[in-house]
């Protein structure tokens, strides 16, 4: 378990500042944000290896904001490896336990038991990085922080690393806390996303949750949403108990139903998944929102298309199947409607 | 307007012509004088070596005494290295400054300044005489002048080859049980070697060439370039002449260890 409260850190001249969120025994945490949000800060505070300014870090219920990085428990692993270069591959993995045999046999499940003997210096970007999680395993720490430990290895093993990863975080329950930029990472290995900018939580969620009801339109637009309006919001007509969070958004001529999180929410964040477009007349359905527009642009990436739809003033994005756009005939020019039901309208 | 290409030409030949010629001029004023030495009685040095049990005495001594005054500052120097290149020390900024004073001193006025610290006069002296270890006249004096105007020089790039080796190592080791002092024992340490031998040659190199310090406090025993200037001065420039080729042919060994040092710590430095 990783709680951490009102937590402060500095690195230079960049400061975190009062942090706060809980990550439950044996549960995957993914850290997010843009470059400078103060990740790896976070990281390296949890670890021990950097000194909390101010607030406290909890790990397996025991306040450990002052005890020594050694006894914390904690296995880091850096976007580069740092493995040590003066010494072998083996004496790198079993660095950090006198259980030689479990380290070999860590490295050998993480598909580098045969790199034992190599020079780290011949090693490849991805071979070094599979060490350095060997190597940060190898002594049986409950809690792993991994800084971006992905980046370097190539498609194939990295699907294969995460696996594996995931097996031992099972079999271990091991806590994780990974730091990425990879949003389907986030999607797949999540169960609390952490999401930073500035050194500041914006947001501590669900990883479904955080996309879906980002907390500004600046976390939105970094988390990839495709539709983020700026507007004003206001109650719907006939406010009706059970519709507390429904607001209208206006934008210009833009007018959607969505839901809000506040009186004063500013923008309307929409995923494109969310949107449905269809060609033709509509059949009466549930959601609240139906805009007419015309195609702009059709791009197909393998199976998912991007539509871009004009729709008045603005550009909407519906991320469609390669089949729909050719079963719809999905050209630009195409009049379709766009349908988008009020809860996948997050107003922020 | 734009210069047309012949100019722009013409402009850049002239200019590294320039460069060249000054480059050639600097080299030659430094490499002239030691080439004379070496062509006029360098053979002679060495040959006297044979003979000469003084001059063979003052360079046991200078080796000597510059590899203790080199040993002590590497125990007593690279702690501090250390916690100069981590930013860890308090007042880092006043003990930067206090480690670039020495170098800045003429020396004889560093040699001054050590007689009044640690002179017969001095308390800091009479302590020291007190267990035997005199400063004026002594091979202490003769180590502590060393240290004073070398030391710096091994902290300084000590702290730059330290600085070079990227912390994360030392995290890294943390979290896998080493205390701090562990981690930069065996990470940093190990990383840093190359640099820190160089260091401690380019200090050693310095120590056995200071001068000014050294003859303000220990004029006998002399070490080898007091015994130099005291032929010079008592009997003339043919006398002094083949122990000065010594010094420099001598000297040419730490350098050529420094150059390897270099080029090995160039070609093998750390990685991620």
């Amino acid at each position: 378990m990783i709680r951490v409260d009102g937590l402060g850190a500095h690195a230079g001249d960049f400061a975190l500042q009062d942090v706060s969120f809980e990550l439950q025994q044996g549960a995957w945490g993914i850290v997010l944000g843009p470059a400078g949000a103060g990740k790896t800060t976070l990281l390296e505070t949890i670890a021990g290896v950097r000194p909390v300014d101010a607030g406290s870090v909890t790990l397996r219920n025991v306040d450990v904001t002052r005890t020594p990085a050694e006894q914390r428990g904690v296995g880091i692993v850096y976007q580069h490896a740092f493995l040590f270069p003066h010494l072998s591959v083996e004496a790198n993995v079993a660095y950090g336990t006198r259980d030689r045999a479990y380290a070999l046999e860590v490295a050998r499940r993480l598909g580098v038991g045969t790199l034992m003997k190599r020079a780290v210096g011949n090693l490849s970007g991805g071979e070094r990085q599979m060490v350095a999680i060997a190597r940060a395993l190898a002594p049986e720490p409950d809690i792993l922080l991994l800084d971006e430990p992905f980046a370097a290895v190539d498609p194939r093993n990295r699907t294969r690393l995460r696996r594996e990863l995931r097996s031992m975080q099972w079999e271990q329950s091991l806590t994780v806390l990974h730091v990425t930029h990879d949003f389907g990472e986030a999607g797949t290995l999540g169960d609390l996303a952490i999401l930073l900018e500035g050194g500041r939580l914006l947001q501590a969620a669900r990883p479904e949750t955080l996309f879906r009801r980002p907390p500004s339109a600046a976390a939105a637009e970094f988390l990839g949403a495709e539709n983020v309006f700026a507007g004003m919001t206001m109650p719907i007509e006939s406010p009706t108990a059970d519709e507390l969070g429904v607001m209208l958004f206006r934008s210009g001529t833009l007018t959607l139903v969505g839901v809000a999180d506040s009186r004063t929410a500013t923008h309307a964040v929409i995923r494109g998944e969310d949107v449905v477009l269809s060609v033709g007349p509509t059949a009466p359905s549930s959601a609240r929102n139906a805009l007419e527009g015309v195609v702009a642009e059709v791009v197909i990436h393998g199976a998912l298309a991007r539509v871009t739809v004009d729709i008045g003033e603005f550009p909407l994005v519906a991320t469609v199947t390669a089949g729909s756009v050719s079963t719809l005939r999905l050209l630009p020019g195409s009049r379709v409607v766009a349908t988008i039901k009020a809860t996948a309208v997050h107003l922020c | 307007m734009t210069a047309s290409a012949p100019s722009v030409r013409t402009t850049h030949r002239a200019a590294t012509t320039g460069v060249v010629a000054g480059s050639l001029l600097l080299l030659l004023l430094l490499a002239l004088p030691i080439v004379a030495l070496v062509l006029r009685s360098g053979l002679a040095g060495l040959q006297q070596l044979g003979s000469d049990s003084e001059l063979r005495a003052s360079l046991w001594l200078t080796a000597q005494t510059a590899t203790l005054a080199t040993l002590l500052t590497v125990v007593l120097g690279t702690p501090l290295a250390y916690l100069l290149a981590r930013e860890r020390l308090p007042g880092a900024s006043v003990v930067g400054a206090l480690l670039d004073l020495p170098l800045l001193l003429p020396h004889p006025v560093a040699g001054m300044a050590l007689l009044l610290a640690f002179g017969r006069a001095s308390p800091a002296g009479a302590a020291l005489g007190a267990f035997g270890l005199a400063v004026v006249g002594s091979r202490t004096g003769i180590v502590l002048a060393m240290l004073f105007v070398a030391a710096p020089l091994y902290v300084s790039a000590a702290r730059e080859a330290i600085a070079r080796v990227d912390e994360r190592y030392e995290s890294v080791a943390r979290t896998l049980g080493d205390s701090p002092a562990r981690a930069a024992w065996r990470v940093t340490r190990p990383l840093a070697g190359r640099g820190l031998l160089a260091a401690a040659v380019v200090m050693w190199a310095r120590a056995v060439s200071e001068f000014g310090a050294i003859v303000i406090l220990v004029y006998n025993p002399k070490v080898a370039s007091v015994l130099s200037y005291d032929r010079f001065t008592s009997e003339g420039l043919d006398a002094a002449l083949p122990v000065a080729a010594v010094l420099v042919i001598l000297a040419l060994v730490p350098l050529l260890a420094l150059r390897t040092l270099r080029a090995s710590a160039l070609s093998n430095g750390p990685t991620r």
